[in-house]
């Protein structure tokens, strides 16, 4: 269980909060860049860590994430005309650039300054790969870039998708470090999702439904390591690397690509699960990209033009009895991403942690909240920089390796959990 | 025989004869000692079998380690000083006389 003050604490992001200052110490992603395709395009509203905002890329290509409503009386600027080198509130024409700053009021006399005054809250947007990210917090103190390195790869290695969860953020992280429930859960999509079967590890992921978690610290976050039978003498091994607040990555199968998440709060009852696919070493195929936009893997099948699932709660995530029944989909519902936020979904907009029972195979999700907890009174009460905002700490990689029994995952294991460019991922 | 005591909120002891290696929280569920669950069977982990050691026995049971840290910061509904998990101190021939007080509640 979790006190829930401690459970208040972690759950919530609005301005203000312990948890949502911490938020606003990174860089995150804001939205994919596919959402503003070309100079000049329309703009999109975008809800994030509570605070509603616009994102548009100007006539000149600059891209600007500022406040949804504009400073005259408050329409919202998603009906904003984006005109030449900024966007236009519709209602009376007070037109702003990229960093929030008003640019025209033109009621006003020719040689006013009136607009020079006038300035909405800005966010930088930056893309970097498939996203464009934003850092929401003091300029001060803002980070450098951030160096994921699915984001840096080329674009034909890579695929990112993103999906609405109708979730607080918390349970989404929690069930990204929380490697004992593939067994069950995903247990159909090992066998059969083209984008996970055929791998080695698979058959020692089945064939041992006890997984031993081991945790240990990282620069960044955690590396939470699940340790399965293999061979006569040794461990498979599949280590998740967290970074902090909220990226985690899949331990790989075979020559699979590679994949993880970000899990973005929109607000405390909504989050952004962001899922991307990359291999370091070489493109990807043209059937592992067509499985990607399919919705298989880590990715959904999104309702066509917007990010909502076709699946969700609305139509209990077309529940199939019958493949539950074969087990072909372990739960009856069809998919990793959607067997996943189904059941997040399902312990309600912000699950009550009072009322939990946890066990030695979840020490991975109470060593997190406890990073959690202690990095967001450090900067609350005495300023401190949380782990995971220096670029360093992101270059890391997941990795499936079988071990001989006697090593330390770690300390074994310590160059398959970083970047080396030009290695391939370690994967069975 | 080590024997442990478990003091209830309203102060009714239940004393027992303990076996040297066995947790306080084993020989707690094995005797039937109320409020103290011992649901994660003994591995740090749920956090109900928390007690209060008395001052006196303090230094003998020494400090948890990280994880139980954790849970005792985060899990229990009132942490103290004197909070430890009971799975994790294993009863030795110098903790004979070993009393704990189990509180009202446990997660």
């Amino acid at each position: 269980m979790l006190r829930q003050d401690i459970n208040e604490l972690l759950t919530r992001t609005g301005p203000g909060t312990a948890m949502g200052e911490l938020f606003r110490q990174y860089w995150m992603p804001a939205c994919l860049a596919e959402e503003l395709p070309e100079d000049g395009c329309p703009p999109i509203r975008l809800k994030l860590l509570s605070e509603r905002l616009v994102a548009f890329r100007d006539s000149y290509g600059n891209y600007g994430l500022i406040d949804e409503f504009c400073a005259h009386r408050g329409a919202s600027l998603w009906f904003g005309r984006n005109e030449d080198g900024g966007l236009r509130c519709p209602y009376h024409g007070w037109k702003y650039d990229t960093t929030g700053q008003c640019v025209e009021v033109p009621s006003e006399a020719d040689n006013s300054s009136f607009a020079e005054n006038v300035k909405l809250t800005s966010y930088p947007l930056v893309k970097i790969g498939d996203v464009l990210w934003t850092y929401m917090g003091d300029p001060a103190t803002q980070p450098p870039l951030p160096e994921f390195e699915f984001a840096l790869t080329p674009p034909e290695h890579h695929y990112t998708s993103k999906r609405w969860q109708q979730s607080n953020w918390l349970q989404a992280f929690e069930g990204g470090i929380d490697s004992s429930h593939v067994t069950f859960l995903h247990s159909g999509g090992l066998r059969s999702d083209p984008l996970f079967k055929g791998a080695k590890g698979n058959q020692y992921n089945l064939n041992d439904t006890k997984p031993f978690f081991e945790v240990a610290d990282s620069d960044g976050g955690l590396f939470v390591g699940a340790r399965r039978n293999a061979e006569e003498g040794s461990y498979y091994w599949r280590i998740t690397p967290w970074v902090m607040p909220s990226f985690t990555m899949v331990p790989p199968r075979g020559d699979h690509p590679i994949h993880g998440h970000f899990w973005i709060p929109i607000d405390d009852e909504n989050c952004w699960a962001y899922s991307f696919d990359y291999h370091p070493m070489r493109p990807l195929t043209e059937a592992e990209r067509q499985a990607m936009v399919d919705g298989h893997g880590v990715h959904s099948k999104n309702i066509p033009g917007t990010y909502r699932p076709e699946a969700n709660m609305d139509n209990d995530y077309l529940m199939n009895r019958e493949k539950q029944r074969t087990g072909e989909w372990y739960s009856g519902v069809e998919g990793i991403a959607i067997q996943d936020s189904s059941l997040q979904e399902s312990m309600g907009p912000i699950v009550d942690r009072t009322k939990e029972r946890l066990v030695p195979a979840d020490s991975g999700i109470i060593k997190a909240r406890q990073k959690l907890y202690r990095a967001a009174t450090a900067l609350r009460d005495k300023g401190v920089t949380p782990p995971g905002v220096d670029p360093a700490h992101h270059h890391v990689r997941s990795a499936a390796v079988v071990l001989p029994q006697k090593e330390a995952f770690l300390a074994a294991a310590r160059d398959d959990v970083r970047v080396r460019p030009g290695f391939p991922i370690s994967s069975v | 025989m080590p024997k442990v005591v478990y003091v209830g909120g309203s102060g009714q002891e239940h004393a027992v004869d303990g076996a040297v290696g066995e947790s306080v929280m084993a020989t707690a569920v094995k005797n039937g000692v109320p409020g103290i669950i011992g649901e994660c069977g003994g591995n740090a982990s749920c956090a109900t079998c928390h007690v209060w050691v008395r001052a006196e026995f303090a230094e003998l049971v020494g400090e948890p380690d990280d994880l139980e840290q954790d849970l005792l910061e985060m899990a229990v509904s009132e942490p103290r000083d004197s909070s430890r998990l009971s799975c994790q101190i294993p009863l030795s021939p110098e903790l004979d006389g070993l009393t704990v007080d189990v509180p009202p509640q446990q997660p």
